[in-house]
């Protein structure tokens, strides 16, 4: 992921100031390097391999960083997969679904999966892509009901639709809300009048802004300032 | 488009009425049309005989424990359908964590889980050295484990203490806070801060235990032993206590898979899942203690799986206080690229000012384009940090599994078909923070 990942609003005029503690792109350590943090739970060759045998094409990429696996699979086949591995091989734990956004990319967006096998001690993650022209994403409350309020802080923060969600209502901001938070392009201050809050004080307008300083209008204060004469003096 | 939003309201303006109206749409209620009916025209006659009662309980309410809603429907005095509304305390800091450098974000992890805020700062300070690479010193290790088992006990002590006012009984609340006090100022000596300790950094801990403060947690262990004797006494075979409890909130183990709930409230339904089993980290490995277990999965079964809990941690807290002062060496690993320099260094070393300097501003810089997850078992459940990288000193998304939202996703079911009054209780035994469910 390049540079221009990093949230516009942390971009400054003096490009040629960037300067990096470390190169930009360090070498990635190899494979197997032992990690101190390194769990034997999150290393599974054999569900990997199971994987492999019975989705064949549809398991697009499978990656090993700090003992961990990562299986990324076809969007459209995530239903079946899941199924396999809760009904087959014992994946009957949901702990976690996120999306992440990758911005620049090709099939910007990416969801996680984080699958536990408590019997056996096992975790294991698979990830699909979403393109961002049509960010749709099967729903697996089907399969682990769990995934219900996940998928929903899911469509909230990134604007992906899961097909099949039984209640795919937001999870944090209210449903007037227009705009997908954690997206890259969308500001950390939030956007003016996007959101309406309470008035700070009995008689005072609403607040369409939750940064007003920031955004360069002045704050509405609930009390009066009191004079000072430390001007003149 | 609805009746609700063809109103002309006028001078009164309103606040999110299409957040509400969705939510009483999934409560499949008449109540919402009622609501419209009351801005009808007069053709619409109003019979409050044919709607149920729809109660609509937080964010304000005390027994919520936080700013939770819950907005019921309610059958006589059973609960039909039940709809959590969260995000009332959603400040969005998995978008700060991406403006933020690794060590700059946290203290944000102090406000997720307010009750225990020492166990966020270690699941952070892990998260990102396993993505790192980086191992802290052993003594670190050590101390780490012993306050995050305070920790612990310090968010049980609350759950016990609001959990059983909530029931009635005021006078635990003032005994159970007496003990917090204590443990407030262990940490005050520790970490020199009461709530937002803040102590742990990445790669080691900012300072190292003293003497005194090991003195005062031996003599807290040593009190909580006969204060949990005294309050297992009056608790364990208390009528009252027990008829509120039993029965209550029965969730059988495959229900609570299913539900994906953590922590106490899996353990209480008889699933052996506890990260410091599952995955160990840090020294845990190393110490002796069991896990409690409960296998009757209602209110009762988790409130004696917390209290013996409680009870472990101290054998924990025990052991680690016999371990530290053995171990000598270093509470920061000595690499300028993965830790803060001592103070020492960076007042009368050159060197160790620009190491400090450039900590600061990029701070740690893990591999381009990886991504690692990190769980610890907090009070709570499992706290889990999933970290990917863009080889810059920020992280390019975290993704932040809080057992807390986690566990009131299992809140809905368990309330849809409870009676209204045993609402309170069951928010009780689910113990969720609104500040970690909401992030």
């Amino acid at each position: 992921m390049s540079d221009d990942a990093r949230p516009a609003n942390r971009t400054s005029t003096h490009e040629t100031l960037n300067f990096h503690f470390t190169p930009v792109d360090p070498p990635k350590p190899e494979e197997g390097a032992i990690n101190p943090h390194a769990k034997r739970t999150t290393h599974v060759p054999d569900v990997v391999a199971a994987l492999k045998e019975r989705f064949g094409a549809d398991v697009h990429e499978v990656t090993l960083y700090a003992n961990e696996h990562t299986v990324r699979v076809a969007r459209e086949r995530i239903v079946d997969i899941g199924r396999f591995l809760k009904e087959e091989l014992g994946f009957t734990y949901f702990v976690d679904l996120g999306g992440i956004d990758r911005f620049t990319e090709e099939d910007r967006f990416e969801i996680f999966y984080n699958l536990v096998n408590i019997d056996a001690g096992k975790r294991l993650r698979l990830k699909i892509r979403v393109d961002e022209d049509e960010p749709v994403a099967p729903s697996v409350t089907g399969v682990w009901r769990a995934a219900n309020w996940q998928e929903r802080e899911c469509w909230d923060m990134f604007g992906i639709r899961f097909e099949g969600h039984p209640d795919l209502r937001r999870m944090y901001m209210p449903e007037d809300f227009e705009y997908h938070p954690l997206r890259k392009e969308f500001p950390l201050l939030g956007i003016p009048g996007s959101l309406p809050l309470p008035p700070q004080a009995p008689d005072a307008p609403v607040s369409l802004d939750p940064f007003p300083a920031a955004h360069g209008s002045k704050p509405i204060k609930s009390y009066e300032e009191p004079e000072t004469d430390l001007s003149e003096e | 488009m609805s009746l609700l939003s063809q109103i002309e309201l006028k001078d009164q303006f309103r606040f999110w009425p299409r957040h509400n109206e969705a939510l009483f749409k999934r409560l499949e209620s008449k109540h919402a049309w009622l609501e419209e009916r009351h801005h009808a025209p007069e053709d619409l006659t109003l019979d409050a005989l044919d709607n149920e009662m729809v109660l609509n309980i937080g964010p304000q309410h005390p027994a919520t424990h936080g700013v939770l809603r819950c907005a019921v429907k309610l059958d006589g005095e059973t609960i039909d359908k039940c709809v959590l509304d969260l995000g009332y305390l959603h400040r969005g800091i998995e978008k700060v964590a991406e403006a933020k450098t690794y060590q700059e974000f946290m203290p944000y992890t102090d406000r997720m889980d307010y009750l225990s805020p020492y166990s966020n700062n270690v699941a952070w300070c892990l998260a990102v050295e396993k993505i790192t690479g980086i191992e802290a010193p052993e003594r670190a290790q050590w101390i780490r484990m012993m306050m995050c088992e305070l920790a612990r006990i310090s968010a049980h002590l609350l759950w016990m203490g609001v959990g059983l006012m909530d029931a009635g009984a005021v006078s635990v609340f003032l005994w159970t806070f007496e003990l917090r006090e204590d443990l407030y100022n262990i940490f005050d000596h520790v970490a020199g801060a009461r709530l937002t300790v803040s102590h742990s950094r990445i790669g080691g801990l900012f300072s190292d235990v003293t003497d005194e403060s090991l003195a005062m947690i031996r003599a807290f262990c040593d009190k909580f032993d006969g204060a949990i004797e005294g309050w297992e006494k009056l608790l364990n075979r208390n009528r009252i206590w027990i008829d509120r409890n039993e029965g209550i909130g029965m969730l059988t183990a495959e229900e609570v898979v299913e539900l994906g709930m953590t922590g106490p409230n899996l353990r209480g339904s008889g699933v052996p899942y506890d990260i410091r089993r599952f995955e160990p980290y840090l020294r845990y490995e190393e110490v002796d203690f069991i896990i409690p277990i409960r296998t009757e999965g209602d209110s009762l079964a988790r409130y004696f799986v917390r209290m013996d809990e409680m009870k472990e941690s101290v054998k924990i807290v025990r052991q680690c206080l016999a371990r530290i002062p053995e171990i000598h060496g270093p509470i920061r690993v000595d690499d300028a690229k993965h830790a803060y320099p001592s103070k020492d260094e960076v007042y009368y070393s050159m060197e160790g000012l620009i190491h400090d300097f450039l900590y600061t501003d990029t701070g740690v810089c893990p591999p381009k384009g990886v991504w690692s997850y990190h769980a610890i078992e907090a009070p709570k459940g499992e706290l889990g940090f999933y970290i990917e990288s863009n080889g810059t000193g920020s992280p390019a998304r975290v993704r932040i599994n809080t057992p807390s939202f986690t566990n009131l996703q299992g809140l809905e079911y368990m309330l849809e078909g409870a009676m209204m009054g045993d609402m309170v209780i069951l928010i009780g035994t689910i113990d969720p923070v609104m500040g970690e469910a909401d992030k």
